[in-house]
């Protein structure tokens, strides 16, 4: 009990840290806020009635103290930028990414456990080493550029898939709104076609979302699940009579899997905060390109949302992923009586 | 064995091109844009009717030098904060170990991003930006290594003998530490040559007219749908193979240095 109290509590810190950090970053970038806001033609009086009403002639620890209420009261401040409440802007824009990230999360995890399994498993040595390079192509392939390869190929020269529109067609009605993601909202309501285009739109930037988690479980379960099949109960599986399949598949790979579990929760984390490559390439309006547009027109309020956002999510994964493997693996429960 | 070699490919082909390829990477021709490969212009041209290859070179260059120079940095920072971190008491280590968190819990990119504006876009900003993001990377990785070193009797040896930090740091724990920073930074290589790239894409970075890899993709995306494919794509394929090659470097040496190492080879 006292473990899972203290990485609690260690969560908790990292992210007062991170919150301080989010609040500082965008109190150091140049640029006056109240003059950003206020706009290029006001005059002094109206740029410092506006910095006293957005409460920036205050000492900044009194700024942190109101940021960090007003956050969590559900007001992020206001996007100068856009023109709506940050909050709207940043969560408008989420169910975007959140579809995109499942299913790149889904890709990612079913290709590179399943090629892990194959490497680890096969006895002919050039299947291991093309998929071992695989991982390494598709650690080393920039997002962005994936993205234009595929766009290529895939969209521009087979026609199999639409191009960087965006989420649908353009023409094509939005789905009522139920979730927001357009996949699950079109079958709601019956609207195949609707949820195929979507379904459509869709796959390319998953595809290139997943590309480096896909790459990195690959790598990491296949490393532990060699080091796992050398272990002398496999042996004793053998001996026994189990088929080989079986015995990789109910035995080494439960017990390899652990860490590859870890970094999934971690990698999940990931990709919900943040997928701005892949959505600036394709035009899909999520909270990626968002943020990236207002770090570059220095629309604070967006981006220190954001960043604590993020750190939240992540940190709560993080924390929640220590939780659960101290109960899970019975090594480091008993260790801990 | 490849790996080496096309890094070493890469590196020559930056450091010596120029002198052999005399084509100027920013002279600009508008009477040959976006011209197909020739004998003339190996890659084309673009937009502005510069000479792809030799901005390929340019960009390749720069890739190899930020890399450097981010890991250098990165690695003495980030290095220095993980030995202090791990050979100091509560609540020095605490705190420190509490910062490398803070640090580790942002979006790599954004972090950059937010350094890079705030120091006003260009190479060097973007640099910065990739050292800081960088720094808690080594921190971490160091300061858990130090712990289990000084957990060794060899270290509880000096102690007793009466050696002060400075001196334990220096002849006990910083020599073991070289194997766990080479692997970092062989992997921090390729992730800062990748990020500045990502960089480059969204118009921070390197500014033009600066060849640099990310954002001659950026500029061949449009292109590359109308037909003139050869802007972005030499770029791309040149960052893959450094890449790639840095990688599995990072991996021989994480082989050859950590033998009890999660690494396996088949």
């Amino acid at each position: 009990m006292r473990s899972i109290a203290s990485r609690v509590g260690w969560g908790v810190a990292t992210l007062f840290g991170a919150s301080v950090l989010a609040f500082l970053l965008m109190r150091v970038l140049p640029g006056d806020p109240a003059r950003l806001a206020a706009g290029e033609l006001a005059s002094e009086e109206a740029v410092r009635a506006r910095a006293a009403d957005m409460g920036l002639d205050q000492p900044l620890p009194l700024q942190y103290l109101h940021f960090i209420r007003d956050f969590v009261t559900g007001d992020w401040g206001y996007a100068y930028s856009i023109g709506t409440p940050a909050r709207e802007a940043i969560l408008g824009r989420l169910p975007a990414t959140v579809e995109l990230a499942i299913l790149a999360f889904v890709i990612g995890v079913s290709v590179g456990v399943s090629l892990a399994l194959l490497a680890a498993y096969t006895r002919r040595r050039w299947v291991d080493v093309v998929i071992r390079g695989l991982s390494s192509l598709g650690m080393a392939t920039p997002q962005f550029y994936m993205a234009l390869i595929l766009l290529l190929v895939l969209s521009q020269g087979l026609g199999l898939f639409p191009g960087p529109e965006g989420r649908l067609t353009p023409g094509l009605a939005e789905p009522p709104h139920r979730t927001g993601m357009f996949t699950v909202d079109a079958l709601l309501a019956g609207q195949w076609t609707t949820a195929s285009d979507a379904f459509a739109h869709l796959i390319l930037p998953a595809v290139v979302l997943a590309m480096v988690p896909a790459a990195f479980l690959l790598r990491l379960l296949r490393s532990n699940l060699l080091e796992t099949s050398r272990e002398q109960y496999m042996l004793v599986l053998r001996a026994k009579g189990t088929p080989r399949a079986r015995s990789y598949v109910r035995h080494a790979f439960p017990n390899a899997a652990l860490p590859t579990i870890t970094a999934s929760g971690l990698l999940l984390a990931e990709l919900l905060a943040g997928s701005i490559l892949a959505e600036k390439v394709f035009g899909w309006p999520g909270v990626g390109s968002l943020v990236a547009d207002s770090v570059l027109s220095k629309d604070f309020a967006i981006v220190q949302s954001f960043v604590f956002l993020s750190a939240l999510i992540y940190v709560v994964v993080n924390t929640l992923i220590d939780v659960v493997y101290g109960l899970v693996d019975p090594r480091i429960r008993s260790a801990s009586r | 064995m490849v790996a080496s070699g096309a890094l070493l490919a890469v590196v020559l082909l930056a450091a010596l091109g120029p002198l052999f390829w005399t084509v100027s990477p920013n002279q600009v021709n508008l009477a040959e844009t976006l011209q197909p490969m020739s004998s003339a212009h190996p890659m084309g041209t673009d937009d502005l009717g510069r000479d792809v290859f030799a901005r390929f070179l340019e960009g390749a260059r720069l890739s190899l030098m930020v890399g450097a120079v981010v890991v250098l940095a990165g690695a003495t920072i980030g290095g220095a904060l993980g030995v202090v971190a791990g050979m100091s008491r509560q609540p020095v280590s605490g705190f420190l170990g509490w910062v490398i968190n803070t640090l580790l819990s942002f979006p790599t990119l954004m972090l950059a991003m937010a350094v890079s504006v705030a120091l006003g876009a260009g190479v060097f900003a973007g640099a910065a930006g990739l050292v800081l993001a960088a720094i808690p990377w080594y921190a971490r990785v160091l300061r858990s290594e130090v712990l289990r070193i000084m957990s060794r009797p060899s270290v509880e040896a000096a102690v007793v003998a009466g050696a002060g930090s400075i001196r334990i740091a220096r002849r006990n724990v910083i020599p073991h530490l070289m194997p766990t920073l080479l692997i970092q930074a062989a992997s921090n290589f390729g992730a800062a040559i990748l990020t500045l790239a990502a960089l480059g894409f969204v118009g921070l970075g390197a500014q033009p007219p600066q060849a640099e890899w990310g954002s001659m993709i950026t500029g061949g995306l449009q292109y590359a749908l109308s037909g003139q494919w050869w802007i972005g794509v030499f770029p791309g394929l040149g960052l893959i193979v450094l890449v790639t090659a840095t990688t599995v470097l990072a991996d021989r040496a994480r082989d050859i240095l950590d033998p009890r190492g999660s690494y396996v080879r088949s």
